[in-house]
């Protein structure tokens, strides 16, 4: 019988034909990359699979390549729309070309990509774990949490070897409010497939010393953009939001917001505005100690002052006070001085009236102006006569006049 | 077993309290040296709390091996 054998190649090249003649058009293709390899020279190798429902089993595969002509235009466009690198791990949608090669074998070659289709996979699926958060009732949960004060014992969860942990940890250690920080990194895969368990068994870790940290910052930063796919993931998101610390999420770019952002406590777009938002919430706590400062300095001198003026008023009262009694007691004595000055006066006066009276009197009575005025005195043997029978004739008396004395001798008495 | 200590939040609610019944100027001057005294202390409190290391707190993160 006959055979009809062909080389490998000679297999090969006939196959490479049919498939040429049979897809010769390009179509668009959705798919899952994997393996995403950008070569030096600038073209991009990877693989397409398509996973079964059940998103375990691999189902289709195929090697991919983009011409470095392709990719040099492909790879920002599709990072700008998307906001996400390309790389392995995302659904797409890309024009292939379909080629078989000889020797190595069947492979699609991409020639345009529609990066909306991503963008709605992308958007999909967070609505969708979203949802089931929302309805598994986690969604808030994180959101709740209050956040402590002063918040300044931070769990880090990014990287070991990036730059954006030792920046946020620069920033923290020199803030201007000069608030001590005490952050400890935990240290994870922060992109790629191998992100979600990490990160999870970081948190993991984190849940056992809670009682040493205020809250949690997940931030990924510094150089190359790479996949959020991670974070959208429902593990990494039901782990979040019951977290029973506040999440802080620091994973983004600008405008995406992934779902590990919508259930942390707090979303910041980057390493630097985590710190930022910690430091700001230090400040402000500073100032609201320094505001109740001021106002017990201010209160306790408002009240001290009012003493001081009560005492103030009371010593010029008390001054006043007792000037005026002094003064009025001075009044006083010096009206009962004045008072006392003129009773005396006035008895003095009729005292001296009395007397002068009396003097008057006297002296009209006085011997001297009676003998003056004409009248003796008589004395017998130095007795005074009033009458004359203590007289007989022939007796001695003597007579005083006003100038001098006589004697007579009497000669009759009637 | 740890003892009671102040936390940070505990202290400034009693200093806000403090300053609040000083405002009111129902004290008198011999209370107001006392409250004034222990709201000093509260304020100090927490702002050393803030401002300096717990060194205890340091030397557990640092140690644990993570």
């Amino acid at each position: 019988m006959e055979q009809t054998i062909f080389s490998l190649l000679e297999l090969n090249l006939n196959v490479k034909e049919a498939i040429r003649q049979n897809f010769d058009e390009a179509y668009w293709v959705r798919a899952e990359t994997s393996d995403v390899r950008p070569h030096r020279n600038g073209h991009c190798f990877l693989e397409f699979i398509e996973k079964a429902q059940d998103g375990h089993s691999i189902v289709a595969k195929a090697r991919g390549t983009i011409w470095a002509s392709t990719f040099n235009l492909l790879k920002p466009y599709f990072e700008q729309e998307t906001g996400q690198s390309f790389a392995s791990g995302i659904t797409v949608l890309v024009k292939v070309v379909v080629n078989f090669h000889e020797s190595y074998g069947y492979g699609l070659n991409v020639v345009d990509i529609d990066p909306s289709y991503t963008l709605g996979e992308i958007a999909r699926n967070r609505m969708l774990v979203l949802k089931q958060l929302e309805e598994d009732g986690v969604l808030e949960l994180n959101k709740e949490l209050p956040l402590a004060e002063p918040l300044n014992r931070i769990a880090v969860i990014s990287s070991q070897t990036a730059a954006g942990y030792e920046d946020f940890h620069n920033q923290l250690e020199n803030n201007s409010a000069g608030v001590i920080f005490y952050t400890k990194l935990f240290p994870a895969i922060m992109q790629g497939d191998r992100s979600e368990p990490s990160i999870i068994a970081a948190l993991e870790e984190i849940f056992k010393y809670q009682s040493l940290f205020d809250a949690v910052v997940i931030i990924r930063g510094g150089g190359a953009s790479s996949d959020l796919s991670c974070f959208d993931s429902f593990n990494l998101a039901t782990n979040s939001a019951q977290f029973p610390l506040p999440i802080i999420s620091g994973v983004g770019h600008e405008r995406d917001v992934t779902v590990l952002d919508a259930v942390a406590h707090t979303r910041v777009k980057t390493p630097t505005a985590a710190a930022e938002f910690l430091i700001n919430r230090a400040v402000e706590t500073i100032n609201h100690l320094m505001g109740l400062q001021d106002r017990l300095v201010h209160a306790s001198r408002n009240i001290l002052t009012i003493e001081e003026r009560q005492l103030a008023a009371w010593s010029k009262d008390l001054y006043h006070t007792s000037k005026s009694v002094l003064q009025t007691n001075r009044n006083t004595l010096m009206f009962l001085g004045e008072k006392l000055r003129s009773v005396v006066k006035q008895k003095m006066e009729r005292e001296h009236f009395a007397i002068k009276k009396y003097d008057h009197f006297v002296s009209l009575s006085s011997p001297e102006k009676m003998l003056k005025r004409g009248f003796s005195i008589t004395t017998k043997n130095g007795k005074v006569i009033k009458s004359i029978s203590n007289l007989s004739n022939e007796d001695v008396i003597k007579t005083q006049l006003s100038d001098g004395i006589i004697e007579s001798k009497i000669v009759d008495k009637k | 077993m740890k003892k009671e200590e102040l936390t940070y939040t505990a202290a400034k609610e009693e200093i806000e309290k403090i300053v609040g019944l000083i405002d009111s100027e129902e004290l008198d001057v011999d209370q107001l040296a006392k409250h004034v005294k222990r709201a000093t202390y509260l304020v100090d409190y927490c702002k050393k709390k803030l401002t300096s290391t717990d060194e205890e707190l340091q030397k557990v993160l640092e140690e644990l091996s993570v």
